[in-house]
């Protein structure tokens, strides 16, 4: 016979004042095989937990329901202090009359009765709970971080140096990502490459670190501490392990008008190229879709000019699968072109450009080797606008959110500006200063102050050319609204900042949630931010939301620090909610017919085959078996069979028809 | 007729198969049994004619029929749709079964999944068009008035299970009726319980039925519980563009996700 003990909670005021506990602990305690019951101010203060477990010792109960707030929130406090009682925490339900019942309904008589109906559903559940016991996974002790920007470079050196293996995966010929294109930073004004480049290096050298530039994530399957990721590496057409990186060969290239990515396409580039001069590794690659080879079967001159023979036309992707217990996601961000932006003339005007192409044009290892000159005539514009909120905080434009960074940046083009062209003047039409951070609106004042960039409350409507010119005719909010025309040398935009483009296709890949935007949630946006909804991967940088250096880097140890805190333990420790198939004595062996539909059905690939033999060997039949390490409780399974011969364990077909049965 | 004789003696001969599931003769001129012939006189009883309805392809998985041997099939389009369901659902294995399809009077023996498939593809898909016109004649009329037929015919339902017994795509050991922990579907025949009964087993055969029409043949009420079935595949069809028993190596519409999978039913 069942012995039920019910514990009903006020949760303060947040049950009591709406539900009649005592009346709910008096019903309860009428129930059929409920042997105890009682109501308490606070079931989860430590009298309160008490109370259970003394019930739990003197009434030997046999399960326990508590009445009082979401399983989210205190399952593992009840279940805890049942099994300090000896009883098996899995024998411990959770009535939620706090989001089910107290908080959306008025007081009254049918609020209690709904309580009631609650704790006898929970009551006939935990009458056909069986004990259960936590699974143990071991752990893979190796990281996967992809992305090589800043956000990813910092998680592999702290997981790194924490001891453990890490593979760095990067789309591009070389690490650094956005970081490694940027001039100076703020709010310091120091040099971008030259605060990267030693991390960098250090990614490189380190022994726990292995470099996969030039590669991209191909599939991603398993679980929590238990990953196998695929990883292609693209045919790079240069073997690494001969090339010195001289660059003989992309002296010899006979393209050398490419649009240069990593200078914004301010530069030019060749067919066979490293995209800038501290590339990590510093060996190149052969961009196929512009090489004169691959287009025409003729040329070949880096393979003559090629001292050590390097090059390999025939190269193929590769594909590498390598074992990981976590994954850190730092693939980073994007930013909208000025093509854009119809109203400032669909780029087609050349001196009007984005913020990191302004980046290129102020950088010592940009093509005008760090002098401010146009893209159209290599002038030095005398006259210079900056727009902040270009696209950002635009509905109009589908993007409702802050870029975050574009007012700080905007602030250091304008002073940068103004510490190179002396006699230039810098306008910033701006919506609002956001500059929120450790020194960052003093770094925005000495602009205004020190560096007389004009700064101009109000949205620009328009850009067009006129005799050269630029005009940029917008509105000054702070002046009544009057309507200011800048005549102007160069234009610079704030383009939003946006998700990568392929953003949703590696959620899906990662099997992550994302947002309307694109960006990669994070578990909780508060109490979790570095961790995501599927266990074992994290998140850091501008992937998940607009952030700036700093932040990122903080979020990037943030992830690094989970990652290291999951390698510290040997095995994990999870919940047994998992499917079974059922099986039974000899002839049946299981009522499981081994039609495997649910194999395609399951998205963790969690359904195994298991054949049934025979004492001599023959095989019986073969039908399906969970992996309850794989398997991640979420019932698909249990729904497609057809005869029901799977079972979730925890939730079964009989406890969840029990509990509607008692309603 | 002959041929199909012939044909069955020379298998059952060459040791290629020990048993051919075919039609006898029944209690009338008009009715037909199945047959199951081990040997060349067992095989001079076959027949073959227009009242052959029933899909002889249940019997292969019947442990009776498998203790026998190496088993043949004779039949239509539907039995060997069958066939080819039951390789997606691992019930056959490739070369098991020799099916032997009839068509005016021919006999083709196809010895393996891909001689099925090769035959089927040769063939038109989908319903005919009497069956289509019965359909379309169905969901012409108003959401009452086909729950009003709907009502009408499962309250005559008689829950002998016939259909599930006829249905070569209802192999399961234990059905979902005979689960009693927790009790699914109520046994009694009573309206509710027949009509709970008739939709779950409709269900369990969406993208699966094969349309041959064998439980309404066996529906002693004769209750069209097939124009469900018929709908459903309809349905499969047009959503996921999924028609059972044309392939081994399609996916069961039901069980997979494509991210261009048309969602016009999530209103």
């Amino acid at each position: 016979m069942p012995r039920i003990g019910v514990f009903i909670c006020h949760c303060g005021e947040n049950i009591g004042a709406t539900v009649d506990c005592a009346a709910v602990a008096q019903a309860a305690g009428r129930l059929p095989g409920v042997v105890h019951a009682v109501d308490y101010k606070y079931m989860c203060s430590d009298p309160g937990q008490s109370l259970i477990k003394e019930a739990i010792r003197e009434k030997r109960l046999t399960g326990v329901v508590v009445g009082a707030c979401s399983p989210r929130m205190h399952e593992p406090t009840f279940r805890r202090a049942c099994a300090e009682a000896g009883l098996n925490p899995f024998l411990c339900e959770m009535a939620n009359l706090r989001e089910h019942c107290s908080w959306v309904h008025e007081k009254g008589e049918v609020t209690t009765q709904k309580a009631i109906d609650l704790v006898r559903m929970l009551v006939e559940k935990v009458k056909r709970n069986r004990p259960l016991t936590p699974i143990r996974v071991p752990i893979t002790k190796r990281a996967l971080v992809l992305g090589g920007g800043i956000a990813g470079i910092q998680a592999a050196l702290d997981i790194a140096n924490a001891g453990h293996k890490v593979v760095l995966v990067e789309r591009d010929p070389s690490i650094g990502g956005h970081m490694a294109q940027l001039s100076e930073t703020f709010p310091t004004l120091d040099c971008s490459q030259c605060i990267l480049t030693p991390r960098m290096v250090e990614v490189a050298q380190h022994p726990n670190i292995t470099l996969y530039t030039y590669s991209e994530l191909e599939s991603l399957d398993g679980f929590i501490g238990n990953f196998r990721a695929t990883i292609r590496k693209k045919a790079r057409s240069v073997d690494e392990s001969l090339c010195t990186g001289c660059g003989a060969c992309i002296q010899k290239c006979a393209q050398k008008k490419i649009p240069s990515e990593f200078n914004a396409g301010l530069g030019r580039r060749t067919a066979i190229y490293v995209p800038f001069p501290q590339a990590v590794p510093n060996k190149p690659v052969i961009d196929r879709a512009r090489c004169t080879y691959y287009k025409s079967g003729r040329c070949k001159l880096c393979e003559k000019a090629c001292p050590t023979k390097a090059i390999r036309f025939d190269q193929e992707d590769e594909l590498v699968t390598i074992d990981v217990g976590a994954v850190v996601v730092a693939t980073g961000y994007d930013v909208k072109p000025t093509s854009f932006f119809p109203e400032y003339g669909y780029g087609e005007y050349k001196d009007v450009i984005t913020g990191l192409q302004f980046e290129r044009l102020a950088s010592a290892s940009g093509p005008t080797l760090g002098e401010i000159r146009r893209p159209s005539d290599n002038e030095v514009p005398k006259k210079i606008v900056f727009i902040a909120c270009a696209g950002s905080r635009d509905p109009a434009k589908g993007i409702h959110y802050c870029s975050k960074i574009c007012c700080m940046y905007t602030a250091k083009h304008a002073m940068l500006y103004s510490h190179k062209v002396h006699d230039g003047q810098a306008y910033v039409f701006y919506m609002d200063i956001r500059a929120g951070g450790k020194m960052y609106e003093e770094f925005v004042r000495r602009a205004v102050e020190e560096d007389h960039v004009r700064y101009v409350r109000g949205r620009v409507s328009r850009i067009y050319q006129k005799d050269g010119k630029l005009i940029v005719k917008g509105v000054d909010t702070l002046l009544n609204s009057r309507p200011v025309e800048v005549e102007a040398d160069l234009v610079v935009l704030a383009t939003a900042m946006t998700a990568q483009p392929d953003a949703e296709e590696l959620a899906q890949k990662l099997k992550v949630s994302y947002d309307g935007d694109k960006f990669l949630n994070e578990a909780h946006p508060k109490l979790r931010p570095v961790e995501m909804n599927t266990a074992g991967i994290f998140v850091a940088g501008a992937c998940q939301a607009p952030k700036d250096i700093p932040e990122t880097v903080a979020q990037a140890s943030g992830a690094a620090s989970k990652v290291a805190g999951m390698f510290s333990r040997d095995e994990l420790s999870r919940e047994p909610v998992v499917a079974v198939v059922n099986r039974q004595p000899p002839p049946v062996w299981s009522t499981c017919v081994g039609c495997f539909l649910c194999e395609t059905a399951c998205a963790y690939q969690a359904i195994e085959r298991e054949e049934i033999r025979g004492r001599d060997g023959s095989l019986i039949r073969t039908i399906a078996k969970v992996n309850e390490s794989v398997c991640q409780g979420c019932g698909t399974c249990v729904a497609l069979c057809r005869s029901k011969s799977i079972d979730l364990q925890g939730y079964t077909n009989e406890q969840v028809y029990a509990e509607l049965l008692a309603l | 007729m002959e041929l199909l004789r012939d044909k069955a003696k020379s298998l059952l001969k060459s040791g290629a198969v020990q048993v051919v599931i075919g039609y006898a003769a029944g209690s009338a001129t008009d009715r037909f049994r199945p047959h199951f012939a081990r040997s060349a006189d067992e095989a001079d009883r076959l027949v073959f004619g227009d009242g052959c309805r029933q899909n002889l392809a249940v019997y292969l998985l019947k442990p009776e029929v498998r203790a026998m041997g190496k088993a043949a099939v004779v039949g239509g389009p539907t039995t060997l749709r069958t066939l080819l369901q039951y390789a997606v659902e691992n019930q056959v294995s490739d070369g098991s079964a020799v099916a032997l399809a009839l068509e005016d009077g021919r006999v083709e023996e196809l010895t393996s999944f891909a001689a099925v498939e090769e035959y089927l593809a040769q063939r038109p898909h989908g319903l005919s068009e009497e069956d289509r016109a019965e359909l379309e004649q169905h969901a012409g009329r108003s959401r009452e008035d086909r729950w009003a037929y709907w009502s009408g015919e499962l309250a005559r339902c008689i829950r002998c299970y016939a259909c599930r017994a006829a249905c070569p795509l209802c192999y399961c050991e234990q059905c979902i009726t005979e689960n009693n922990q927790p009790q699914w579907v109520p046994v009694a025949s009573d309206a509710f319980g027949n009509l709970e009964w008739n939709v779950v087993r409709a269900m369990h055969l969406a993208g699966r039925c094969v349309n041959c029409g064998s439980c309404a043949a066996a529906c002693p009420q004769n209750i069209r519980i097939d124009l469900l079935n018929q709908v459903l595949a309809q349905e499969a069809m047009t959503q996921f563009g999924a028609e059972a028993g044309y392939s081994v190596r399609k996916e069961y519409a039901l069980s997979v996700f494509k991210p261009d999978d048309k969602e016009t039913f999530i209103r």
